[in-house]
C-alpha cells in the first residue's frame, strides 16, 4: 500500500532522513520509534506531502506521493498532529465537519453521506457529549479525541498519528490506545503512529520501525522488538525486562542504576 | 440566537444606517432644492463610497487575522497600508498620470507598494519558522516606520500645495463628488469579496494551522498567494482613493468574530455588512461633530481604534 525507496529529506545542508526504505501493507499497524531528533515526525510529514523529499520515492497505491494533488492525497491519508486545535474557537462539530473538505468542491452540497461520516466519527471517538463545545474549552484528552475524530471523518484508508498520547494522563492514554487498536482491527484502517512508548509499540502494533539519526535501524514484527542490545543502541540507555502480570509479555523498564 | 437571525438583524441595521445617514444634518441652511442636490449629488455617493471602502478594509483585515492567526495582524498593523501610501505619495510627487484599463497611476503604484510590503512581511514569516505574534507585529511596525519616513521625505521635497494635499490625504477621508470614485473602487472590492467567498472553507482550515490545513487537502501555498494578491489589490485601491483609514480592518472583523463566531461562511457576509455600515457611521460622525466643517474620517477611526488595539493586546497577551 505504501512503499518507500531510499528516501532522503534535507533542509539546507542538514540531512533529516537518510535513505530509508520500507513497505507497509494494507491493514498494518506500524509504530515508528526512536530518540528525539531521529526523524520520526519528518517521516510522517513526507507521507502527507508537507515535507518534500530530496531523493528516493514514496508511493501510495503505486502512485508517487508528489504526483497527487493536495486533495487526492487527503482522500488517502489523514494526519493527527502532536498538538493543535486547543486555540480554536470552532465548536467540536464544526471542526470535525471541516475535515470533509477533500470530498467537496466549492459549490457541492452537504450530502447525507457527509453527515453519516461526521456522526460516525463523533460516535467512535465518544466526542458526542461535548460536540457543541468550543475547542478552546476542552481538556487535553478531549482535544486529542476530537483531532482523531476529524481524521476519521476525513475517511481515509491510511491514518498517521504523531505521538497521540504524549500529553495525556494514564487513563486517557489507555483510552486513546484502545481507540487506535479499534480503528485498526474493526475499521480496517492502516495506522502509522509515532511514539516514545516502547511497550505500547511492542504490545499493540503489528510492526515497529526504529529510526536512529535519520536512518532506519530496524524494521520487524512488534513482538520481536524488545531486545536489550537493540534498545541500548537506540536510546543509549540500559533496560531491564519484567513480565506483565496480566498477559505475561515482556515489559522494558529503563535501568536507573 | 441563531447565526441566521444575527445576520438578518445585521442586514436590517445596515439598511437603517444607509437610510438615515444622508439625511442627518444639523444645519438647515439653504433652500429645499439645494438640500436635495446636496443629498443626491454629495451625500448618497459619499455614503455608498464609504460603504464599499469600509467593506473592503474589513474583509482584508479579516483575511490577515485568519492567515496569521492573530487578531492584531491587519494590513495596517503589518505595514501594507504604509506601503500603499508610499506608492501613492511617490506617484503624486512625480506627477505621473496615466490610465491603464481604468486604473490610475496612483492606484497602480499604491498596489505595487502594498505588494512590496506584503511580500516583505510574508518572506519574514516564512523563513523564520515558528515565529511569534510579537515578532510579526514588530516587523510590521518597523516597516510602517520606514515607509512613513520615506513619505515624510517626499513631502519635504514637495512644494506647499502638494505637501498639503499629501497630509490631507494621509489623514484618510471619503470626500467625493458624484459617482466617479465609486465606479473606480467597486471592481476591486467586488473581486476581493468574490475571491474571499470562494476561499471561505480554506480560510476556516487555515485557522487550524498550516499543517492541519495541508493534511486536509488545502493547497496552502496557492491559497496564501491568491489571498495576498487580492488583499494587496484591494488595500492599494482603497488607500489610493481615500488615504490610509486605519483600524477598520482590525475592529470590525474582531467584533464580528465575537458575535458570529469563526466560521468564515457566515463571518464574511457579516464583516462585509458591518465594515460598510461602520465606516458610514464614522463618516457621518466626522461630518456632524464640528459642522459645518468636517473632520477626516481617518481621525475618528483612529481615535476609536487606538484604545481598541490596546484592549485587544491585553486580551491577547493574557490568553498566550
Amino acid at each position: 500500500m505504501i512503499n518507500s525507496q531510499n528516501i532522503s529529506v534535507k533542509i539546507g545542508d542538514k540531512t533529516l532522513i537518510e535513505s530509508i526504505s520500507f513497505d507497509i501493507t494494507q491493514g498494518d499497524y506500524l509504530c515508528i520509534v526512536g530518540p528525539n531528533g531521529s526523524g520520526k515526525s519528518t517521516l510522517l510529514k513526507t507521507l502527507i506531502g508537507i515535507m518534500p523529499i530530496h531523493s528516493g520515492t514514496i508511493t501510495i497505491d503505486s502512485q508517487t506521493v508528489s504526483q497527487f494533488s493536495h486533495k487526492q492525497l487527503a482522500q488517502r491519508v489523514s494526519y493527527v498532529p502532536q498538538t493543535g486545535g486547543s486555540h480554536l474557537t470552532f465548536t467540536v462539530e464544526e471542526f470535525v465537519r471541516m475535515a470533509r473538505y477533500s470530498h467537496h468542491h466549492v459549490f457541492s452540497e452537504w450530502q447525507p453521506h457527509d453527515h453519516d461520516m461526521v456522526e460516525n466519527a463523533l460516535d467512535i471517538t465518544e466526542c458526542r457529549p461535548f460536540r457543541h463545545r468550543k475547542m478552546s474549552t476542552l481538556s487535553g484528552g478531549e482535544c486529542q479525541r476530537v483531532m482523531i475524530a476529524a481524521a476519521l471523518a476525513q475517511d481515509t484508508p491510511i491514518m498517521l498519528l504523531d505521538e497521540p498520547t504524549a500529553f495525556l494522563d494514564p487513563h486517557h492514554q489507555v483510552a486513546v490506545h484502545q481507540l487506535i487498536s479499534k480503528l485498526n482491527q474493526q475499521h480496517h484502517k492502516t495506522i502509522i503512529e509515532v511514539t516514545h512508548d516502547i511497550n505500547h509499540a511492542a504490545h499493540h502494533a503489528r510492526h515497529v520501525l526504529a529510526l536512529l539519526g535519520g536512518k532506519g535501524l530496524w524494521h520487524g514484527k512488534a513482538e520481536d522488538f524488545l531486545d536489550a542490545a537493540r534498545l541500548k543502541l537506540l536510546y543509549q540507555q540500559d533496560f531491564l525486562f519484567v513480565q506483565h502480570p496480566q498477559h505475561n509479555r515482556l515489559i522494558a523498564l529503563a535501568d536507573e542504576s | 440566537m441563531s447565526i441566521r437571525l444575527k445576520l438578518i438583524l445585521l442586514t436590517l441595521f445596515t439598511a437603517l444606517v444607509m437610510l438615515a445617514s444622508p439625511w442627518l444634518d444639523f444645519s438647515e441652511a439653504g433652500s429645499a432644492e439645494i438640500q436635495q442636490m446636496i443629498i443626491y449629488e454629495l451625500r448618497i455617493p459619499r455614503m455608498l463610497f464609504g460603504f464599499i471602502a469600509g467593506s473592503g478594509l474589513a474583509l482584508c483585515g479579516m483575511v490577515f487575522q485568519a492567515m496569521f492567526r492573530n487578531p492584531l495582524a491587519t494590513p495596517f498593523t503589518l505595514g501594507v497600508a504604509s506601503g500603499a501610501s508610499l506608492g501613492a505619495a511617490i506617484s503624486v510627487y512625480a506627477g505621473i498620470s496615466f490610465t491603464i484599463l481604468g486604473l490610475t497611476a496612483t492606484s497602480l503604484s499604491a498596489f505595487a507598494g502594498a505588494l512590496l510590503a506584503i511580500s516583505f512581511v510574508y518572506s519574514i514569516s516564512r523563513f523564520r519558522f515558528g515565529f511569534s505574534g510579537e515578532t510579526l507585529l514588530l516587523t510590521g511596525v518597523a516597516i510602517s516606520f520606514f515607509f512613513s519616513s520615506l513619505i515624510l521625505f517626499i513631502q519635504y521635497l514637495s512644494n506647499v500645495a502638494d505637501s498639503f494635499q499629501i497630509i490631507r490625504w494621509l489623514m484618510g477621508s471619503l470626500t467625493v463628488v458624484g459617482y466617479q470614485e465609486l465606479r473606480q473602487l467597486l471592481p476591486f472590492v467586488g473581486l476581493t469579496a468574490i475571491v474571499i467567498i470562494y476561499l471561505s472553507r480554506e480560510l476556516n482550515l487555515l485557522m487550524a494551522g498550516d499543517e492541519i490545513a495541508s493534511s486536509r487537502g488545502v493547497s496552502v501555498k496557492y491559497v496564501r498567494y491568491a489571498l495576498f494578491f487580492v488583499t494587496s489589490l484591494c488595500v492599494g485601491a482603497i488607500v489610493a482613493l481615500c488615504g490610509p483609514i486605519g483600524f477598520v480592518g482590525m475592529m470590525v472583523p474582531h467584533i464580528c468574530r465575537l458575535i458570529i463566531g469563526e466560521d468564515h461562511r457566515y463571518l464574511i457576509p457579516a464583516t462585509l455588512l458591518f465594515g460598510g455600515s461602520f465606516l458610514v457611521i464614522c463618516d457621518t460622525l466626522a461630518r456632524l461633530i464640528i459642522a459645518p466643517a468636517e473632520l477626516p474620517v481617518g481621525v475618528i477611526t483612529t481615535l476609536l481604534g487606538g484604545p481598541f488595539f490596546l484592549w485587544l493586546l491585553m486580551r491577547y497577551k493574557s490568553r498566550h
